[in-house]
């Protein structure tokens, strides 16, 4: 029974937080918006990947620069040794994260029949094992009394189909069935939430900005595509200390799109 | 504590503009604090005067601004009209509506689909699914105008799975979360975001006896959670869909149900009642 003592939504003073998976600039988003609410917060690159481990070294850096402890890792979320060991060190260096975010992701916008057995294994292994490996090892050095936050990044084709995007609405949808059986698993002491993006406007082949020339825009009824802005204080919400009541669910923020389609 | 980010402040310059239906105690009692407290100038609604006033109290104390009150039955589409004219009169504009009145059945009370009278369903139907659209088509006018606006309906997980019982209640919450969804198609042109939060069960107020807190205590033992949720856990998710930090959401359902919907025991009550009933021979 909890004690009617109003929490904070908002501030996350003394709270450790990790956040996985830079390739996208929701983690970055996301990693900045728990600091400036008062958290540390680790960083892990989802992949080997030049680019993404750099997007999280200076996500790192500018984390630090907010006043916050931070600390940076390049992992390979496919390979579960790699998870463990990683997470281990993380715990040694920066402490146990209260708060897991995973934003691992690979996009493959491919028809089915020109899908390689490669590619599918890959898509899958990024955005589904890599989401598996992660919670497993982060809820292993959690302990089993500790209270934690785990939220997955995932997407609308999670929950809606398009055509070319089989491997990833497959990985995607994977994520929400794995946080919603977690939520069940890990209670009362762990919330697992996702949050579910739309066309965001570093999305892959989205097309330009004037609803004119792009008739995906169309489709999307705020006529805009999502930015990095537009997750961060719900990121933080979920994470803090009022969202105890919050778990399992799903929460989109796609302009509209998966109201109509 | 950290200062709340610019895009969930309410206060401006100018303050936004709340009105806030059933917000006379409860889940709507805390999310206008929740609002005021970010910032925002709070219009609350509710039937009865005497607890409109003790409200209005509590929000000044709490937030150091008086709230205005208006005495509205939402089944009366003539009293909505009047509740978003008073806030707009006396604060110019209105930014928020938040739709929260509605009426349920005590957990365990309510009755089944055969021993509803007309009357019963009629006024199911108008607490919990006409006073949202009268409210809303009414705040569209001065939020279309401007171009601007944020709607949050409160639902039901009884609008999302099935009991027994109140089948009035569960039809007019599963109406809202429709409702949420047409108007939200309709107005994301017009700047205005529409949204729904789906409860669970959760507690309107703090038990007032120890009687009660064991209640409280043997109905949240169904829910994943291992407890009921607690009125003021509404507020920060409110604010955060009334605030330009959703700016890009909308036509979208937020439940906070301590699990049950995720694949849990229902937060409807269902299996307690299913419980009880046995123990009860």
């Amino acid at each position: 029974m909890a004690d009617w003592e109003r929490r904070e939504g908002y501030d996350l003073t003394g709270r450790r937080a990790l956040v996985v998976g830079f390739a996208t600039p929701a983690g970055r988003a996301i990693a900045l918006a728990l600091a400036e609410a008062g958290a540390d917060v680790a960083v892990a690159s989802a992949t080997m990947d030049g680019d993404e481990v750099m997007a999280a070294k200076r996500a790192s850096r500018d984390v630090a620069k907010l006043g916050r402890a931070s600390f940076s890792q390049g992992w390979d979320v496919t390979l579960p040794t790699n998870v463990q060991v990683g997470m281990r060190q993380l715990v040694k260096e920066f402490g146990v994260p209260d708060v897991l975010v995973c934003n691992a992701d690979a996009p493959l916008a491919k028809p089915l029949t020109k899908t390689g057995d490669a590619e599918f294994a890959r898509v899958q292994a990024v955005n589904l094992h890599g989401a598996f490996h992660a919670a497993r090892s982060w809820t292993r050095e959690l302990g089993a009394e500790a209270r934690g936050r785990l939220i997955f990044v995932t997407s609308l084709l999670g929950e809606r189909g398009l055509r070319h995007q089989s491997a990833y609405a497959a990985a995607k949808s994977g994520v929400l069935g794995l946080a919603a059986a977690l939520s069940q698993e890990l209670a009362p002491r762990i919330t697992v939430n996702c949050i579910a993006t739309g066309w965001m406007d570093w999305t892959p082949g989205r097309g330009g900005d004037d609803p004119a020339e792009n008739l995906l825009l169309r489709f999307i009824p705020m006529r805009r595509f999502g930015t990095a802005d537009d997750f961060g204080a719900l990121a933080v919400l979920l994470a803090s200390e009022a969202s105890g009541f919050i778990s399992g669910q799903t929460f989109r923020v796609d302009g509209g799109v998966a109201n109509h389609l | 504590m950290t200062p709340l980010p610019d895009r969930l402040r309410l206060d401006g310059p100018p303050r936004k503009v709340a009105v806030v239906t059933g917000g006379s105690r409860g889940l709507g009692r805390e999310m206008a604090r929740s609002l005021a407290l970010a910032g925002a100038e709070v219009c609350i609604a509710a039937r009865t005067a005497t607890q409109l006033e003790a409200a209005a109290a509590f929000l000044a104390e709490e937030c150091g601004r008086e709230p205005l009150t208006v005495v509205t039955d939402v089944r009366e589409s003539a009293d909505c009209e009047r509740l978003i004219a008073a806030a707009v009169e006396r604060f110019g504009t209105l930014d928020i509506l938040v739709n929260n009145a509605g009426i349920g059945d005590a957990p365990g009370r309510g009755k089944a689909v055969w021993e509803l009278a007309d009357g019963d369903w009629l006024d199911g139907i108008a607490v919990n699914l006409h006073g949202t659209f009268w409210c809303t088509r009414a705040a569209l006018g001065p939020m279309r105008e401007r171009g601007t606006g944020a709607i949050l309906n409160i639902a039901s997980g009884m609008g999302m799975r099935a009991t027994p019982q109140s089948p009035a209640y569960a039809a007019a919450k599963a109406g809202v979360i429709s409702l949420t969804q047409s108007v939200a198609a309709a107005v994301a042109r017009d700047g205005v975001r529409v949204n729904c939060i789906t409860p669970g069960l959760v507690a309107q107020s703090p038990p007032a006896t120890e009687e009660e807190a064991e209640a409280i205590r043997q109905r949240g033992r169904f829910i994943t959670a291992r407890r009921l949720g607690e009125a003021w856990e509404l507020g920060p998710l409110a604010l955060f869909l009334c605030s330009d930090a959703s700016a890009y959401v909308t036509g979208a359902n937020y439940c906070i149900d301590g699990g049950g919907l995720a694949g849990g025991i229902a937060p409807t009550g269902w299996a307690v009642d299913e419980v009880e009933a046995s123990a009860n021979g």
